[in-house]
């Protein structure tokens, strides 16, 4: 067993017409063990940007917190809030500090940039940053979503449609995967407006 | 083997702990008491490495203890929970204490709380949790007869099952346990449920009374 | 004589007094000016801004007010240099703790952590002290807000309504006058602004020349907000007030 599949986890992202939608499961296991079905990992940087870290769940956290003290001090500094490419270049050379004892994380950025431009983008737990126009995924569901992803997605998505989408993106992907389900956490970000809806899918 | 298991209710929560000290073959004592009191209305219910679980909990209640006497307040249990986390995330890397924690408290404004943290240090908010082979019964166990608001007799109740259960269905099932509980009240125990004959402490007196004889 | 006990910070002269410290609280008499008023439900810092050059370009929104966490922030009287630093230290802080415990720090440890940094250097040698008062606006959920005063020897205390900087002896004695328990951030705002429109040398109150920033709990969410004032609506506030027109005997 790899340490990425210590507690279970299934994150995506998808870009939409001038919008973008983030989401994750809520299992939280030990090997296969549930122990809560709650659980977080889609953390809010600022009001338009967002990361999904899927992986070890204490690492999740850590790089979470650690990323927020960061973000923080620039906000402060700079009296603005960082882009989404900025911020997934501070991921990534924060991964590769620890590059001979990674974060077991593989994160997921979402955010809208200059001009409310959608950015999605991905990176390996040592910080290689995989840009991408339409979706990313990853966790221990990452191979069924890839093929959900694949065939459901289309470009220039409104926010109701991409929704729609994602969440089924989800949930018929977490339904392959042993360790992620347990109902789903969506966010659909637009220049104007967050929404944060929850999701029941199969809870067993 | 080890079982530590919290549930919370209406206005408190509720810990209950095994109280074996065991290794290997051996049950060393039956009177270990794994759940400490941090301050006044925390408890930390802790399984693992003996040598880890002492040294680490006494290691927290101390810092509480420091910050309560800096600052002049205590520190709430969420912030308790993360800092907690915290010290063991940033020994997961250096050198890992194995221990795994069932932090209860109870906070003016928040009300009765509880978190789980293992020893890789993944911290979760519960209402109600169990560690060690005892919560494969447990948590099943849970889902099904936990409720929110519960009063401290049915939550009380429902550990109980929980103990009944790991008695008749583990092999290596601890004699006795111990329950504390925490409310506005603060945190103190509760009660003990033991196999009063079997204990060693009776065995010793049986043997002896046997060599008198 | 006179240099064997001012030429060091941590030497005390034979009068029991640190001549370096007390120098730097000397270099504050001359800065611009700060006050801050706490009301019922909330905090306000105003300040006076001393370089109001057409020339100058600014790269802040606020020369004098620095916001230390969402909570909390300070306006400062003294040497900028020398205030940078200690705001550097300051939010450094509040994110140290808010990492380690995910909670916000409340006031007083904050302003605790700094003094007893301005405190370290009356102590050891070599260093010359820290040219900064300052007053900390700030929230935190056992305390309410809180409004706090420091000096350059690490001194600091709790105060309903406080001033630093040139004539601040003068606000002082006028805020203690006019100040009224449970007054309104509207109120504090104009008695602020009315104190310092008599302390400030300069003959007339301009938008320019002030800055005001507010501590308050945003009444739908809950949130703690800083919210420093713009131009325009410092304009309208001194209006409101009467306190645009330039002197008479100007």
């Amino acid at each position: 067993m790899s340490i990425f599949e210590y507690n279970g986890s299934a994150v995506v992202a998808m870009v939409g017409k001038n919008c973008f939608a983030i989401a994750s499961d809520r299992r939280l296991g030990v090997q296969l063990q549930t122990v809560a079905t709650d659980f977080q990992r889609v953390f809010k940087i600022h009001g338009k940007l967002y990361i999904g870290l899927s992986g070890l769940a204490s690492d999740a956290q850590t790089l979470y917190q650690r990323l927020v003290f960061k973000h923080k001090l620039y906000q402060l500094r700079e009296e603005r809030d960082m882009k989404p490419e900025t911020f997934a270049s501070l991921v990534s050379s924060m991964l590769y500090e620890k590059r001979f004892g990674p974060y077991f994380c593989q994160p997921i950025i979402a955010g809208l940039g200059q001009d409310d431009e959608p950015f999605i983008c991905t990176m390996d737990c040592i910080g290689a940053k995989e840009l991408a126009k339409d979706f990313v995924v990853s966790g221990t569901a990452s191979e069924s979503l890839y093929g959900a992803c694949e065939s459901m997605y289309k470009p220039n998505m409104e926010p109701e449609e991409l929704f729609e989408t994602i969440s089924q993106a989800l949930l018929s992907s977490v339904d392959r995967d042993c360790l992620s389900g347990w109902g789903g956490y969506v966010l659909i970000v637009t220049a104007t407006e967050v929404q944060e809806r929850v999701l029941k899918g199969r809870m067993d | 083997m080890e079982c530590v298991i919290g549930v919370v209710g209406r206005d408190f929560a509720v810990v209950a702990a095994d109280t074996s000290a065991v290794q290997s073959i051996l049950v060393h004592k039956t009177d270990e008491d794994k759940i400490m009191l941090l301050d006044s209305h925390k408890l930390m219910g802790a399984s693992g490495e003996p040598g880890d679980r002492v040294q680490f909990t006494e290691f927290i209640q101390k810092n509480l203890h420091l910050y309560q006497f800096r600052n002049n307040m205590p520190l709430s249990t969420a912030a308790t929970a993360n800092f907690t986390r915290g010290e063991l995330a940033t020994a997961l890397r250096k050198n890992p204490y194995s221990v795994n924690i069932i932090l209860a408290g109870f906070d003016k404004d928040a009300g009765a709380s509880m978190y789980y943290i293992d020893y890789i240090a993944t911290l979760h908010k519960i209402d109600k949790g169990a560690f060690g082979y005892g919560s494969y019964f447990c948590l099943s166990l849970m889902d099904k007869l936990y409720h929110p608001d519960m009063t401290v007799e049915e939550a009380v109740d429902l550990v109980d099952k929980c103990i009944k259960e790991i008695r008749l269905r583990l092999v290596v099932a601890p004699q006795n346990f111990a329950i504390k509980i925490v409310d506005k009240d603060g945190a103190r125990d509760y009660a003990r449920r033991e196999i009063g004959g079997d204990s060693p402490a009776a065995a010793t007196t049986a043997a002896t009374v046997a060599t008198t004889a | 004589m006179s240099r064997r006990y001012d030429s060091r910070t941590t030497i005390f002269s034979p009068e029991g007094r640190l001549y370096q410290v007390e120098y730097a609280m000397e270099a504050i008499g001359n800065a611009g000016s700060a006050l801050g008023i706490l009301a019922a439900d909330g905090v306000v810092l105003v300040g006076e801004k001393k370089v109001t050059s057409k020339l100058l370009q600014s790269s802040r929104s606020a020369e004098k007010m620095y916001k230390i966490d969402s909570h909390l922030a300070c306006a400062v009287a003294g040497i900028m240099s020398d205030a940078n630093i200690l705001i550097n230290t300051a939010r450094l802080h509040a994110q140290r703790y808010a990492l380690s415990y995910q909670e916000p720090i409340p006031v007083e440890q904050l302003v605790q952590s700094l003094c007893d940094t301005k405190q370290g250097y009356t102590q050891f040698g070599g260093l010359r002290p820290f040219g900064v008062s300052f007053l900390f606006a700030g929230w935190d959920k056992n305390h309410g807000f809180q409004l706090y005063m420091s000096d350059p020897s690490g001194n600091y205390g709790g105060w309903k309504a406080a001033a630093v900087g040139a004539n601040s002896q003068a606000a002082q004695s006028m805020l203690k006058q006019d100040y009224k328990d449970g007054m309104t951030r509207e109120e504090a705002v104009a008695l602020a602004l009315k104190v310092l429109s008599k302390t400030m040398d300069s003959t007339s109150l301009t938008a320019d020349k002030l800055e005001l920033a507010e501590v308050f709990v945003q009444p739908g969410t809950g949130e703690v907000q800083y919210q420093v004032c713009s131009p325009d609506a410092m304009g309208k506030l001194l209006a409101k007030a009467g306190l645009t027109q330039p002197a008479p005997e100007a």
